[in-house]
């Protein structure tokens, strides 16, 4: 039995994007794309500078309108001017410039303004606030002046801003960019728990060890998908992704190296913990022996 | 050539928002050396670096550059901006000019250079970051990509050629190859003229590709400082401050700690991949030598 919830969440059907398509140099962006996305899935989303990744991502909360094809939030078409309202609080979207989506003088203001535009009660929008400044790790901020943060710590308010108005989907395009490595961390650990609380997740990361943590990866060629997979199905293909300039995690370059040594090396490894077992057992293998 | 003394800094002194953004640093660069600062976000490095071509002033302690003492009230600030060129953290949005050429061309003129020399150096900056001379010169900057931006606004300041390079982290926001190719392009600079480099990074492969010597900041600090190599050496006491280490430095300390004999001052995929290969050859060699004569596994 089919229930709505084995809907996908959004279903792209022959995306077509140009930009300027009217004008008699169109710039084609993104290319016949199709594209499912299941409810409570962990997308990223990777490809070199000018791939089409963030136009993609525009198509999903209606940010942009497709030049051909369609794309559907929840079965609503971006197209329908009266689901705008509905299509943008379900899917929220994190830029990689914080600055660019920070709006008041203080954090807690910030984070606040997206349900006070829901009308929503105060109490609530209390709640709220408290919970995804929380959830960031930026409680004790909660006063500052947004201007005064680093990067890494904008961004975590303006991720707390997005969760705030408790969406269904959350995109996040290269969010993680202007963080410090344990930052990333700190960001990657809330989305992998938003995630594991059914959380519809889709990143676009430049960061493969990033991409790993996904459950399916993308990525984009010239406005195509020219590979998609489970992040170990996907960074297999080393050279193919180098061809496409991009890098696979170096645990896995490494595995890979070692794989053209030695065929018996598996050459799929995606983490740390992954090389460290392996190189474990077979480096425990010869100490036994010994 | 940069000699940073007991320096503080306050954000909005004497308001409620007053923020204390750097607490007593020093900090020494000698000229032609690849320096990098690294430290987790608000730990000061922008703030920092924004005192070393003068666009900050010293509230307290001391920023000589090349002799220039930036405290004294009559520093030669013009003097010092052209020797130091700073890379800001979102350098695309300095970009003013309608085209990409105009716009790095906009700083030596300011120079009054000769016009060929403005546009011999226009050329050369451009292809420094990877944007191709013909086909990026007359594109509108508005109409660039968020990676193309920032090549071209990094050409801005490199077409200044600076003596002392200032990045601070340029290179997030750029693909892989784009990141790689911008940072062999700036080590062969480097290399090749000695030009000095300071280096904010929160990627720790550029780190180690490119710097000999870094300063680890937290909380407006010096906490750490010594040769790349010898830093990433103690991995917990960065990842204690909030800092990452490569993969496979990780993985190496990693075998170490269940006690596994191996280097930890790897820093490059090559080099994992040279030591695990010399313990992996032991390790296969002696199997090859038991099943040989004949020994029971």
């Amino acid at each position: 039995m089919k229930t709505s919830s084995d809907e996908p969440i959004i279903r792209i059907e022959n995306l077509c994007f140009a930009y300027n398509a009217d004008s008699e140099n169109p710039v084609v962006a993104l290319k016949d794309i199709n594209l499912e996305i299941n409810r409570g899935e962990y997308i990223a989303i990777i490809g070199h500078n000018g791939s089409g990744k963030t136009t993609l991502a525009k198509h999903l909360n209606a940010l942009l309108i497709p030049t051909k094809g369609d794309v559907w939030v929840k079965g609503m078409n971006t197209r329908d001017p009266s689901c705008l309202r509905e299509i943008r609080s379900t899917v929220g979207m994190v830029f990689q410039n914080p600055d660019n989506q920070l709006v008041a003088t203080i954090v807690e203001e910030d984070v606040a303004f997206g349900p006070e535009n829901l009308g929503l009660p105060p109490e609530e929008i209390r709640e709220r606030v408290d919970w995804a400044l929380e959830i960031v790790g930026m409680l004790p901020f909660r006063n500052y002046a947004p201007h005064l943060l680093s990067a890494g710590q904008k961004q975590k308010v303006a991720l707390a801003g997005a969760m705030a108005m408790k969406p269904e989907c959350l995109i996040l395009d290269e969010s993680t960019t202007y963080l410090d490595p344990a930052g990333r961390r700190e960001v990657l650990d809330v989305v992998r728990r938003l995630n594991e609380e059914g959380i519809t997740v889709i990143t676009i990361t430049h960061f493969m060890e990033e991409a790993v943590q996904a459950d399916r990866v993308l990525v984009l060629e010239k406005g195509r998908i020219a590979v998609q997979g489970t992040p170990r199905q996907v960074f297999r293909w080393v050279e193919r992704l180098r061809a496409l300039q991009l890098d696979v995690p170096q645990v896995t370059e490494l595995a890979w190296r070692l794989h053209k040594r030695s065929s018996n090396f598996p050459a799929d490894l995606l983490t740390v913990e992954e090389m460290v077992e392996e190189l474990c057992q077979r480096i425990g293998r010869r100490t036994h022996y010994l | 050539m940069i000699k940073v003394e007991d320096l503080w800094h306050t954000y909005l002194k004497g308001t409620p928002l007053e923020a204390v953004a750097l607490r007593g640093v020093d900090m020494e660069v000698y000229k032609g050396e690849a320096v990098g600062i690294i430290g987790p976000t608000g730990a000061g490095k922008s703030t920092l670096i924004q005192h070393l071509n003068g666009l900050l002033r010293p509230q307290r302690g001391r920023v000589i550059i090349d002799g220039e003492d930036l405290s004294d009230e009559g520093a030669d600030i013009r003097a010092i901006r052209r020797k130091v060129g700073l890379v800001s953290q979102y350098p695309e949005r300095q970009l003013f000019r309608p085209t990409v050429a105009e716009d790095i061309a906009f700083g030596p003129q300011q120079y009054g250079l000769p016009q060929d020399e403005i546009h011999q150096r226009v050329r050369w900056a451009m292809e420094m970051v990877g944007l191709d001379f013909e086909e990026f010169k007359d594109r509108c900057t508005s109409s660039l990509s968020g990676g193309e931006m920032r090549r071209a606004a990094i050409a801005g300041i490199l077409a200044l050629r600076p003596e002392v390079l200032v990045l601070d982290d340029v290179t997030s926001g750029l693909d892989p190859k784009g990141r790689r190719d911008l940072i062999k392009r700036i080590e062969r600079w480097h290399r090749k003229e000695g030009i000095t480099l300071v280096i904010v990074s929160s990627s720790m492969e550029e780190i180690v590709q490119l710097t000999e010597r870094i300063y680890v900041m937290k909380e407006g600090r010096m906490v750490m400082s010594g040769a790349t190599r010898e830093v990433f050496a103690h991995p917990q006491a960065l990842i204690e401050y909030g800092l990452g280490v490569p993969q496979v430095t990780e993985v190496m300390y990693t075998l170490r700690m269940r006690g596994c004999e191996v280097a930890t001052d790897i820093l490059t995929v090559a080099e994992a991949e040279e030591e695990i290969w010399k313990i992996l050859r032991g390790n296969f060699a002696f199997r090859t030598l038991r099943g040989m004569g004949g020994g029971r596994i």
